[in-house]
């Protein structure tokens, strides 16, 4: 054989070396084990619920990036102190019971506006390698999140002055002022409380070992997590509820392709699929196999964001917007959309219209009348603000007084590109529709980490570099005082300061959210519905409808039940696997 | 030609100092940043940003941050609560002593989400070219010795058919197929696993390996094997009508002897070339495959970082990627010297 044939076969037989080399190297290497754990379940596959979701959790810490897997994860292993189910209330779960004024858990002291939160802990609860759950653990917990330097921030953690322990089980944790979500700051969706033998606050908050190699003290224990691949939980025998869980084990797998997830879930390879979208739970609704768990109201809801500013500008009063400052105008674009056509066209009817910030219980008391879809009606308050129908079918400023005469009324729709075709179809219909009417919408999409980036990263929203943004928001958990407060105080409307990017001011409101800020829910609602009924004058903001907060889950599943407050996995102990 | 290897080794050094310089600076000057790529929970209070910014390194200046990643800071005082004042000693050992920093998103240690996705990648783009090269050898041969047969104008179309395919497409059509619609005649389930790299909690065999290669190297190969079989076909069809061929066949070798050992040997040289440089896609993996068939790899995990601007993994794995493409491509030109004498440096 030639000195030239034996080359090539060499690079040949490197090749082949690298195609079969490879092989054990796969998933053994990539396995990450639960510290003191035993070895991955072997032949446990048809046991197992599997769950499919198209990216790894983050971590098992939800503060870190909230990506809502990460929450997922977090609740099949870990307990918060309450927790919120679907209907919106407030349950215990590491706690014996719920703090209130009436069981002199809660107290107020009127003259200082501080308030005092005094829990008992469940004495029932051990962690996995058999210590008890106490309230040292809340207070390392506390201290880890609060750190200035390690720590982060969550809703009502600057509220906190300290937390005191009682005896082993009990504590008090001591508020600058009344904080009415103060049920679930360490529990909720996002915060559960965190081992201090085995967590090392040298790491601290965001990047300790123990969010990616849990100890459990919920329903299940983290036994393999192989990175980009699957999750493998068992059940946690020492789970303080007897009897419960009651599926053995659950894989999370990864799978990115949503039309492969719908697949899987169809052929019974998978048995949850998190987070249905409108076009999922169409297409499965017929699919004798599946069921599509819906809540009764979403959380997110599409709206149109309106910056009152001019471009560029962060200061509506210097230089206010030349088209949207007359609220005229905004009431119009408001009549000009037909609702209830974009939700049945483009969302499958699963989109139900909003028009108000307080439509999910408990604070969907106020009942403010719904605005009628009257473009004849937005051509008259067109007309009437000074925007004239021009000989191109545009309208054009002929004294309207907020842009000098002449102008087109022509803007920029923003949205982001990430959400997919729904919200890019949305956006078409809308700009149609307001065509119209005379307004000229030109369409653009950006990524939504252009769009809602801090100002010294040229974001967009921050640096008021929008005329109006188009996509879907909403508050997590029960309480809507913290995301309006982020939306409509008048200090939030400053750069990286809240979410005010809209800049809108109006003379009242901060006490008015200030006044929510009590216990008194009387109160509160009356607050809420004040704070509608000017919202709903003003349109800072333009609600359209709420998408589906849904999960789909194979008929061999029992127990599922989507919660808009929390995420699938809020009640996993209470699961069920048909054989 | 030891020489030669040294100053291509220095060069490559030069340019990838260079090319880090433009990547760091291209990575972190793109409109939009971290803080907004926390999932759906972009919601961070004034007061948090300039920490959290501190605690990513984000609060210096870009050349601060680039020297930071290149040297590390274990050497200056760093600010890590972001109130303007330095309070301690900085860790990071920087890319130069082998510390690639931390993810932002999962806060990991970046080598650590790389090589945890390497091997899958490597695993499955090698059993690709593999499969591609094994398939399109032959197929290079016989369409060159049969130009114009039916073979020839079949494969033909084929392949340009294979090179037009989007390999997103195919694989979801291969898996309504092999996954959906074609039942295992044994088990009743389906022919096909629809992704993953193994049947989680299933014991160690060939045969599921296999099965889970099956769809994504069929997938992933098709483009590969008409690009290779094209090439092939046309190196080899140069060959054939060289004089050595002639004087082969002339001193009355077996024909089978003309082709594979006069032949091939030498139209095999080009195509050896244009596989080192194709070498890089063993790391960088491909993206919709990984996508459709659920292949934990390095297409996948570049995808994510960059929709979620995580700069550290971002920035590892394009030195990476550069890195590769350097050395293949010193390689390709090495490999080229090795294979056909004519060639030398100097």
């Amino acid at each position: 054989m030639s000195k030239d044939s034996v080359k090539v076969l060499a690079i040949s037989a490197v090749l082949l070396v690298a195609v079969l080399g490879c092989q054990p190297v796969g998933p053994a290497a990539t396995a990450t084990k639960t510290a003191g754990e035993s070895q991955p379940p072997q032949g446990a596959a048809p046991k197992s619920l599997v769950i499919v979701i198209p990216e790894d959790p983050p971590s098992f810490n939800a503060v870190v990036a909230d990506s809502g897997y990460d929450a997922l994860a977090m609740h099949l292993t870990m307990l918060g102190l309450a927790a919120i189910d679907p209907a919106g209330e407030v349950y215990p779960v590491l706690a014996a019971d719920l703090p209130t004024v009436d069981n002199g858990g809660v107290v107020i002291h009127e003259d200082e506006g501080t308030m005092d939160v005094t829990w008992r802990m469940r004495t029932d609860v051990t962690w996995a390698d058999g210590t008890p759950v106490t309230a040292d653990d809340v207070l390392f917990t506390y201290e880890a999140i609060a750190d200035p330097e390690t720590g982060a921030w969550i809703p009502g953690i600057d509220l906190v002055t300290g937390v005191d322990k009682i005896d082993d089980h009990s504590f008090v944790v001591h508020f600058s002022s009344v904080y009415p979500s103060h049920l679930t700051l360490f529990g909720g969706r996002q915060v559960v409380i965190w081992p201090k033998h085995y967590c090392d606050p040298e790491q601290g908050f965001l990047n300790w070992d123990c969010a990616r190699e849990p100890l459990s003290n919920g329903p299940f224990i983290l036994k393999e997590w192989m990175t980009g691949d699957h999750l493998t939980f068992e059940r946690n025998p020492g789970y303080f509820v007897p009897g419960k869980p009651q599926v053995e084990s659950i894989v999370i797998k990864i799978v990115p392709d949503a039309t492969v997830r719908e697949t899987m879930l169809r052929q019974g390879d998978a048995d949850i699929l998190m987070w249905a979208t409108e076009q999922v739970a169409s297409n499965l609704k017929d699919d004798g196999s599946v069921r599509v768990s819906v809540s009764p109201t979403g959380r997110w809801v599409m709206r149109l964001f309106i910056n009152l500013a001019a471009k560029g500008s962060t200061d509506p009063v210097a230089d206010p917007n030349p088209l949207f400052s007359d609220v005229r105008v905004r009431q119009a674009i408001r009549g000009a959309i037909d609702v209830d056509m974009i939700a049945e066209s483009v969302w499958y009817g699963y989109a139900n219209p909003v028009w108000t910030e307080f439509f999910r219980p408990p604070y969907d008391t106020c009942k403010m009348e719904r605005p009628a879809f009257d473009p004849e009606g937005a051509k008259a308050l067109l007309d009437e603000a000074g925007w004239i129908i021009g000989v191109d079918g545009i309208r054009e400023c002929k004294g309207c007084g907020t842009a000098a005469d002449g102008t087109k009324f022509q803007f920029e729709l923003l949205t982001y590109s990430e959400y997919g075709e729904p919200l890019i179809l949305t956006q078409q219909l809308i700009a149609e529709m307001l065509k119209n009417v005379g307004i000229q919408a030109d369409l653009s999409q950006v990524q939504g980490t252009v769009m809602w980036a801090d100002s010294a990263s040229q974001g967009l929203e921050q640096n008021g570099n929008f005329e109006i943004d188009l996509y879907d928001d909403g508050y997590a958990g029960n309480d809507p005082t913290d995301f309006i407060w982020q939306y409509y105080y008048s200090e939030s409307a400053q750069p990286d300061y809240g979410w005010n990017f809209g800049r809108w001011f109006y003379p009242g409101f901060d006490d008015l959210i200030d006044s929510a800020y009590t216990l008194d829910e009387t109160e509160r609602t009356a607050a809420f519905c004040e704070m509608a009924k000017i919202l709903d004058a003003e349109l800072p903001q333009i609600l359209l409808f709420s998408t589906i907060n849904a999960d789909a889950y194979g008929s061999r599943v029992g127990g599922v039940e989507a919660n808009v407050n929390s995420v699938v996995s809020w009640n996993a102990a209470d699961w069920t696997l048909a054989k | 030609m030891t020489q030669y290897v040294v100053r291509r080794l220095i060069q490559a050094v030069g340019m990838m100092m260079l090319l880090s310089i433009v990547f760091f600076g291209l990575v972190n000057l793109a409109p939009g940043g971290p803080l907004a790529g926390y999932g759906r929970a972009r919601r961070i209070p004034a007061a948090q940003i300039p920490r959290i910014r501190a605690q990513l390194g984000l609060d210096k200046p870009i050349l601060v941050q680039y020297v930071v990643w290149l040297l590390g800071n274990d050497w200056m005082q760093v600010d890590a609560d972001g109130d303007g004042v330095a309070d301690g000693q900085g860790t990071r050992r920087g890319i130069l002593r082998g510390d690639l920093g931390y993810s932002f998103r999962t806060r990991k240690p970046v080598l650590e989400e790389i090589w945890s996705r390497l091997p899958n990648t490597l695993y499955l783009m090698s059993a690709t070219l593999f499969v591609a090269l094994a398939l399109a050898i032959p197929i290079g041969v016989i369409s060159a010795l049969r130009q114009y047969s039916k073979f020839d104008i079949t494969v033909t179309t084929l392949a340009f058919a294979g090179q037009s395919l989007p390999d997103f497409w195919l694989g979801l059509i291969l898996i309504i197929v092999f996954y959906v619609w074609l039942p295992n005649p044994f088990t009743g389930g389906p022919l096909l696993p629809s992704g993953g790299i193994y049947t989680i909690g299933a014991p160690f065999s060939i045969s599921d390996r296999l099965a889970h290669l099956a769809m994504p190297v069929a997938a992933g190969a098709l483009g590969w094997l008409a690009w290779y079989s094209r090439f092939l076909r046309s190196s080899m069809l140069d060959v054939i009508h060289q004089d050595y061929l002639r004087t082969a066949r002339a001193k009355g070798l077996p024909e089978y002897l003309v082709v594979f050992r006069h032949g091939l040997r030498n139209a095999l040289i080009p195509l050896v070339t244009l596989l080192a440089l194709d070498l890089p896609y063993l790391v960088s993996g491909a993206v919709f495959i990984e996508m459709i068939f659920a292949w934990p790899g390095m297409g996948l995990l570049y995808y994510q970082a960059a929709l979620q601007r995580d700069y550290p993994i971002l920035m590892a794995m394009l030195v990476v990627g550069a890195g590769f493409i350097i050395a293949s491509n010193l390689l390709a030109d090495l490999v080229y010297a090795l294979l056909d004498p004519r060639i030398h440096y100097s």
